[in-house]
């Protein structure tokens, strides 16, 4: 029985559709993502995850039973955007946030503490969360959503607001929550986030799921169009070769656009004939070019 | 109900230990504490300030003169016949023209010998010659009262003197007449005025007590739900915490912060009544706690509680609605209103407690906790009447609950965009409480 399933789930404000027939699972010890530009309904997804709001549609379903207070205790929500009381020390929402969730008081201060010295902050136990800068706030809101032990957490923009030294502090955190056996359902803007921990993705675009699987199966589905080729001495000639869709000159050397994977070997003959290749590569597409292309390619 | 009472210890924990709030506790303590000593103090300062006004007045000889002379020197006499007088009268000779005179008096005003000075003119059929006080105070009217009561009463001493009345005549002409004033019941026995004072006073106390708990803790409450919607912890309570345990847990934390904070101010009263000094001051008021009506004050404290309640709730709901703190005063005014309206009627009608207004008020469920008191305590009403009224507002409070918190629920929605009536009440239908 999987911790998280959600089929045919719909959701209408009005006459628009936020979010139309969505469907995945969640495996224990998974982080999926959930990606789309703005206003594409992952935060309206996340929220009937979370039972904030009622779908018009569907079903959602954990470890195999409906919505219910029961289950409230189970869950985890980081939101988006910040939601800690501002006057109220850290050590007492935290404590009072974990209480609501069924944790004893000594459990939640125990385990508060230990978050605390994880994140290097023990000294916040007793400061107010408007004394704090943002990315401190979102590592309090982070504990916030993790300190009762859910074996669901729902994190919207996790790592928004955080310098690259804390976004790898949370991102090491998130990896442990995920192989000690939580399943998490994540979203966010950064690509290469997403390919560092998700096995499984959606991708939703103007309410409607475009993209879905795991992220090698998609990626297998997209066509190798780049080839990046560095030589000792310049290389000429490169877009005479037939299937050569552009050339760009890196860096690094060359990055040439090609229609298909045969025409890779046509590159390498070619380069190698005029020069030593010291790196030659056929590159899968990034998360990064699909979204962009799944996203944008329905723009118009 | 483990969460209830966490919630309920959270927000009166983090109200007790608001410098805010313990700041205003103290000033209102402080206040009062001046307020029930204020008597006490101004006598002390009035010590030196029982002495007498000086009045001056012209002692003349001459003949026209002699109406006003007699006036002045009967007044002199019976202010001076009177123990602790406000006034002293002061004869001053007279130098021969009004000029000289009038020059003379104010010279006594300016050495501070007197406060203003009597003149008098031609005789009038009062039995006294035309007079006036000068000073240089305005609107003195206290002091000319005192002046024509004493007149009064020294004219009456002379009539009655002369129409031959015995002493014993003359002191049963001044006898007070009382009526006692005692409510009768159909029912049973009656209320003596001891016991009415009492009540009222009971009543007075109990409308008034309602009135702050509710204005300020509905305000408390409202401002505290908005605050949370705006802070956006709501979205993680509601995920966390049954609605209605959290609505209530509000408004029970709440309930037991205004409840202490007033418990409070009346143990800050009542230290400063029993203090020495002011034993006499109580004593003077003939407040008899034991003539409480034991009925009355379950029925006030009935009140009480579900006149808070209704409030309450009715204000979280409006905290729901809202999202940020700037439009709160806005949304809570009609609630504000009506409270001050309930209020009003009762304290208004404490003279006429059997007016329709109030008998038709007493019936509906947010006036009635104001008005079915007063009502309860200052007539008789049957039994059935308070039963009813107290029904209709525990029918009142289920179906204010049920909606608020179904509201409370559904108000995390209502960000930014305004969500359509339609939507509302399907969300409204779909969240358990």
């Amino acid at each position: 029985m999987k911790p998280l399933v959600v089929e045919q789930v719909m959701k209408q404000y009005g006459e628009k559709t936020a979010v139309n027939n969505i469907s995945f699972e969640v495996s224990e010890g998974e982080i999926y993502g959930l990606l789309g530009a703005n206003g594409a309904g992952k935060t309206t997804t996340m929220r009937m995850v979370l039972g904030l709001i009622y779908p018009d549609g569907g079903s959602i379903k954990y470890n195999g039973k409906p919505y219910s207070n029961e289950q409230l205790s189970r869950l985890g929500y980081l939101p988006e955007e910040r939601g800690l009381y501002p006057k109220i020390r850290v050590s007492d929402q935290i404590i009072y946030l974990s209480q609501l969730r069924g944790m004893s008081r000594k459990d939640a201060d125990t385990n508060l503490k230990y978050w605390l010295e994880r994140f290097e902050v023990p000294e916040y136990y007793n400061k107010r969360v408007e004394e704090l800068s943002k990315g401190n706030q979102q590592k309090i809101q982070f504990i916030a959503a993790v300190n009762h032990r859910p074996s669901i957490i729902i994190m919207d923009e996790a790592f928004s607001g955080l310098d690259p030294v804390n976004v790898e502090l949370l991102k090491s955190t998130v990896k442990e929550l995920r192989d000690s056996g939580t399943s998490i359902l994540f979203s966010t803007h950064r690509m290469e986030h997403v390919e560092e921990l998700c096995r499984n993705i959606t991708i939703l675009h103007r309410s409607n799921t475009v993209v879905k699987g795991s992220i090698k199966e998609i990626k297998k589905q997209y066509p190798r169009e780049r080839v990046i080729l560095t030589t000792e001495n310049d290389v000429t000639g490169l877009e005479s070769i037939s299937g050569v869709t552009g050339v760009k000159l890196q860096e690094y050397g060359y990055e040439i656009g090609i229609q298909n994977e045969a025409v890779g070997g046509e590159i390498l003959r070619h380069a190698m004939a005029q020069s030593t290749v010291t790196r030659f590569e056929i590159k899968e597409p990034t998360l990064n070019e699909i979204f962009i292309k799944t996203v944008g390619d329905r723009h118009e | 109900m483990n969460s209830f009472w966490t919630v309920v210890g959270f927000t009166a924990r983090n109200k007790f230990r608001g410098k805010a709030f313990l700041i205003t506790t103290l000033i209102i303590a402080v206040i009062l504490s001046i307020g029930v000593n204020l008597p006490y103090i101004i006598s002390q300062f009035d010590k030196g300030g029982d002495k007498a006004t000086n009045i001056g007045y012209i002692q003349s000889t001459n003949v026209e003169a002699a109406a006003g002379t007699a006036t002045g020197d009967s007044l002199k006499a019976f202010y001076e016949q009177q123990e602790n007088a406000k006034l002293k009268l002061i004869a001053y000779p007279d130098k021969g023209s009004s000029e000289e005179n009038e020059k003379q008096l104010k010279q006594a005003i300016k050495d501070n010998d007197i406060k203003g000075y009597l003149e008098f003119g031609a005789m009038t059929p009062s039995g006294y010659p035309e007079m006036s006080y000068k000073s240089e105070k305005m609107m003195e009217f206290s002091l000319t009262e005192n002046l024509t009561g004493a007149l009064q009463l020294i004219r009456q001493a002379t009539i009655l003197q002369d129409a031959g009345l015995t002493d014993e005549q003359v002191a049963q002409l001044n006898a007070p007449i009382n009526i006692a004033a005692v409510q009768i019941s159909s029912a049973e026995g009656g209320r003596t005025p001891a016991e009415q004072g009492v009540n009222m006073g009971l009543i007075y106390f109990i409308i008034i007590f309602l009135f702050m708990a509710i204005i300020t803790s509905g305000q408390l409450i409202a401002s505290e739900i908005t605050a949370e919607k705006s802070s956006r912890v709501m979205e993680i309570l509601i995920t966390s915490v049954s609605p209605l345990k959290g609505m209530f847990g509000k408004i029970f934390g709440m309930f037991t912060v205004v409840l202490s904070q007033v418990s409070f101010f009346i143990i800050v009263i009542l230290a400063n009544v029993s203090l020495p000094h002011n034993k006499d001051a109580l004593a003077g008021l003939d407040i008899d706690l034991t003539k409480i009506d034991p009925l009355l004050l379950a029925y006030a404290i009935i009140f009480f509680l579900t006149g808070f309640f209704l409030f309450a709730t009715l204000y979280a709901a409006v905290g729901s609605i809202v999202s940020r703190t700037e439009d709160l005063g806005q949304a809570t005014m009609p609630m504000t209103i009506i409270s001050l309206a309930g209020f009003y009627i009762a304290i208004f009608s404490l003279s006429a407690p059997d007016s329709m207004l109030v008998k038709v008020t007493s019936f509906i469920p947010l006036f009635s906790p104001f008005v079915m008191i007063l009502r309860l305590g200052l007539t008789d009403v049957p039994f059935w009447e308070a039963a009813l009224s107290i029904g209709l507002l525990l029918v009142t409070i289920y179906i204010a609950v049920y909606v608020s918190a179904k509201i409370y629920r559904t108000g995390v929605l209502m960000y930014g965009k305004r969500p359509s009536w339609k939507e509302i009440r399907k969300a409204m239908k779909a969240y358990k409480i």
